[in-house]
């Protein structure tokens, strides 16, 4: 599932910025290491932010779906076509620099993964409005943002609503992996279409109850911001700029 | 196999229970609808009427009980399977309409099901749409999409139709074609189950009424009997179509519900002549 | 709110949706509108709560003064009018009212006013995306009167409401109009009009046709229709009192 999956950890309790801030922390951390093995200690860093919020069931799958494409190509490229020193797999010369890349570069898409796909699980789309607002943030850019991170979801509303639809007439789904690719046809031009027609129906629906009405919108439930919140998102802060303050000056001096 | 028109299929639910998470919408409901009978669902909003027929055509599944359509289990079928026996016109049809034109869309099903182009024209036809053909459905005003699904379904010629509220924001020029469509259906020995909250509608087209309320029947009785009885329909929140209270103002014989009957039965009166 | 001469065409649309209306709606009054679907009426609305052109496109000319800036509007298609932004039914209907800066009890005070007039303050924490159809257009209507409009402008708003709600919602209009709110409304449900508005607008092939007290241009109540089909001469009685009236016995 990729969007926001209720629950009552403390992650999805805190205030939505906290969340946020820890998977950007994780993104940069993994930018910041360059072994493999300090990479990959950040994915189970992130595999651990997953856990603790309880979705870590619910993200490993479109986290694997997504990566797993990309694993197989890093791996191909920089294991083939890297540099000495090489192994013999059977009859192909693998790389060893170039599988440590693959690592490398495949840990961090995983840790991103990992790490954004939790944010999004635990950050209700209503409880960021609310923090946004009680922040000041203009509603056209909190509304661009979480329209972002709700599209999945309402994809998913409309491709369930169309199939359900079709099958109310007959149209034959599941069955072979090739019936159900030709099921496909029928469905991605009406998905195209009331996409397109439902930017239009959420903007007239915005601006009907003042979503493009000047000045401050009033903010009626802002998620509290605890000092805990405060603390964790201090502590990425100071987490992340070590890790750079380390790579660079420590590399450097 | 698809039923051809004449061969209506009956209809039952046996003590069914449905609930959406946390909410509870069917609590026990028990029906059995003869073949070829013309069915109208009344209750307040979330009574549960939508939850009641989405069961038929296996877009939900009961927690409890059963439902069958003719001699099928609708528990071991999936929705397009249903799809040959169950027409389901859903309550917000135009979220039913995905095709280009609205005559690719009513010959979506009948195309599925391997038949004729026959019955696309007439249910176009019918419902009043051979002008618009082959205009997008979203170019249409919504109550048209409404009768473009509608099309959709009476063009699948299934042995059950199942409406959700097909009148809903329709003109009188949009009702009297549904009227008459669902009238030419029951001729033709079809089963008729519609949801609806227009009792001057329900009047025109059912035989018999089911009031649903808080996910139980709370009324079940031929639609003669309950449209003309004030008294009954008060404590349901209902009262009685126009034509069913004009009939009891006059005391009209043989109790009219329909705008038709009415008027007939008003034949030898005479009028003052203006309305001061 | 006034139309002088306004004619609209949608854009792309070879002929006009709206041709050369004139009229003015005041405030504390309850104005219908009827037609044939297709009629135009959707658009008058459109056009009368300033939404067109400014949100669909095309064109407009003629004149159009509105004296608010205050304008509730309800479309027909209430599954499109949900913000997306809101997990609670309170949280959408206070949406409107908090986007316009009211402090924060007072929106509450007004979610709360909304809510209890369309009858659906025991929703008021379930999840708007799985409501009913009918619970869905309530919840819809009072979340543009919880903005306390000064111009409401209503297409349909009762379509798939039970008749008891119907009923109600039409009652709750004069009663709007006495607070000082200007209402125009729009459904082919000419009986309810017939007992509501003080003035009807009949419209057809984009113009207004007739425009005056229902009795006067309301024809196709139930009741009208059997009363002509009975060979009763015009006016045709709109509702069954009036109907009984004109039966001589
Ligand atoms: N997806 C859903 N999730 C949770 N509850 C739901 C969902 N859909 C419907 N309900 C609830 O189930 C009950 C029955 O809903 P249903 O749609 O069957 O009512 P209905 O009788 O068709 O009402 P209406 O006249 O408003 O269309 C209502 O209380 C409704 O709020
Ligand atoms: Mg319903």
């Amino acid at each position: 599932m990729i969007g926001y999956v209720p629950g009552a950890s403390a992650l999805h309790r805190a205030h939505p910025y906290t969340p946020l801030a820890i998977a950007t922390g994780l993104l940069l951390m993994a930018f910041a290491v360059s072994a493999p093995g300090a990479v990959w200690v950040v994915v189970a860093a992130a595999a651990l932010f997953a856990a603790s919020a309880g979705v870590l069931g619910t993200v490993l799958r479109p986290a694997a779906i997504l990566a797993l494409p990309t694993w197989v190509l890093l791996t191909i490229l920089h294991g083939l076509l890297g540099g000495a020193p090489h192994v013999m797999l059977g009859p192909v010369a693998f790389s060893v620099p170039g599988g440590e890349r693959a690592l490398v570069f495949g840990g961090r898409l995983a840790a991103i993964l990992l790490a954004f796909l939790t944010a999004l699980a635990t950050v209700s789309p209503a409880r960021l409005v609310e923090a946004m607002t009680a922040r000041g943030v203009p509603f056209g850019r909190v509304y661009l943002l979480v329209s972002t991170l709700t599209v999945v979801p309402r994809l998913r509303a409309r491709v369930r609503q169309i199939v359900d639809a079709q099958q109310c007439r007959g149209l034959r789904l599941g069955g072979s992996p090739l019936a159900r690719l030709r099921a496909l046809g029928p469905l991605v031009v009406p998905l195209v279409l009331s996409a397109l027609a439902e930017v239009d129906e959420q903007a007239l629906a915005l601006d009907v109850r003042g979503g493009t009405a000047r000045g401050r919108r009033t903010a009626l439930e802002p998620p509290e911001d605890s000092r805990a919140d405060r603390a964790v998102r201090l502590a990425v802060l100071v987490a992340v700029v070590a890790a750079y303050a380390w790579k660079f000056l420590g590399a450097g001096g | 196999m698809s039923a051809a028109p004449g061969r209506g299929h009956a209809v039952r639910w046996e003590a069914v229970r449905f609930a959406y998470d946390g909410v509870e919408a069917l609590r026990g409901v028990s029906l059995d609808v003869p073949a070829g009978t013309t069915l109208a669902i009344l209750g307040p909003n979330g009574a549960g009427k939508t939850t009641l027929t989405r069961l038929l055509i296996g877009l939900l599944r009961p927690r409890a009980g059963r439902v069958s359509v003719g001699d099928w289990d609708v528990a071991a079928k999936r929705p397009d399977e249903l799809a040959a026996r169950v027409g389901y016109v859903f309550q917000h049809a135009d979220q039913q309409l995905f095709e280009r034109t609205v005559r690719r869309d009513v010959a979506f099903g009948p195309q599925r099901l391997g038949l004729g182009d026959g019955g696309v024209e007439r249910a176009l036809g019918e419902l009043g749409l051979l002008g618009g053909a082959e205009s997008h459905p979203y170019d249409l005003p919504a109550p048209a999409r409404k009768l473009v699904a509608l099309a959709g379904v009476l063009a699948m010629e299934p042995g059950v139709l199942v409406l959700d509220e097909p009148t809903a924001g329709l003109d009188r020029a949009g009702r009297d074609r549904v009227i008459a469509a669902l009238r030419r259906r029951s001729v033709d020995g079809v089963t008729v189950v519609v949801v609806s909250h227009d009792l001057a509608f329900v009047a025109e087209v059912a035989e018999r009424i089911v009031v649903l309320r808080e996910g139980v029947v709370v009324a079940d009785a031929p639609a003669g009997r309950l449209l003309g009885d004030a008294a009954a329909l008060a404590p349901l929140g209902l009262e009685p179509p126009p034509a069913a209270a004009v009939g009891a103002a006059l005391g009209l014989p043989g109790a009219p519900i329909r705008v038709e009957d009415c008027a007939a039965a008003l034949g030898g009166v005479r009028w003052r002549g203006t309305g001061a | 709110m006034a139309l002088d001469a306004a004619t609209f065409a949608y854009p792309g649309a070879r002929t006009p949706a709206l041709l050369d209306v004139s009229l003015a709606i005041e405030a504390g009054t309850v104005t219908g509108v009827t037609g044939a679907v297709g009629a135009g009426t959707s658009t008058l609305l459109l056009v009368a709560g300033g939404f067109a052109p400014r949100l669909t496109g095309g064109a407009l000319s003629g004149r159009r003064d509105i004296a608010t800036n205050r304008i509730g509007i309800v479309f027909a298609t209430p599954w499109t009018q949900l913000t997306g932004l809101a997990t609670t039914v309170r949280a959408e209907v206070a949406f409107g009212p908090a986007s316009l800066g009211r402090p924060r009890g007072s929106v509450l005070a007004a979610c709360g006013a909304a809510l209890r007039d369309l009858g659906v303050e025991h929703l008021a924490d379930r999840d708007p995306a799985s409501l009913s159809g009918g619970e869905l257009q309530r919840v819809v209507v009072a979340s543009v009167l919880a903005m306390e409009p000064e111009l409401l402008v209503l297409d349909d708003p009762a379509a798939e409401l039970d008749p008891a709600g119907a009923d109600a919602l039409y009652a709750l209009l004069p009663e709007l109009a006495r607070r000082g709110t200007a209402v125009l409304v729009a459904t082919p449900d000419s009986e309810r009009l017939a007992r509501t508005a003080e003035r009807v607008l009949v419209m057809e092939g984009g113009r207004v046709t007739r425009d005056g007290p229902p009795a006067a241009v309301l024809d196709d109540t139930d009741v009208a229709r059997i009363a002509r089909a009975a060979g009763c001469p015009a006016p045709y009685p709109l509702d069954v009192a009036a109907l009984v009236a004109r039966v001589v016995r």
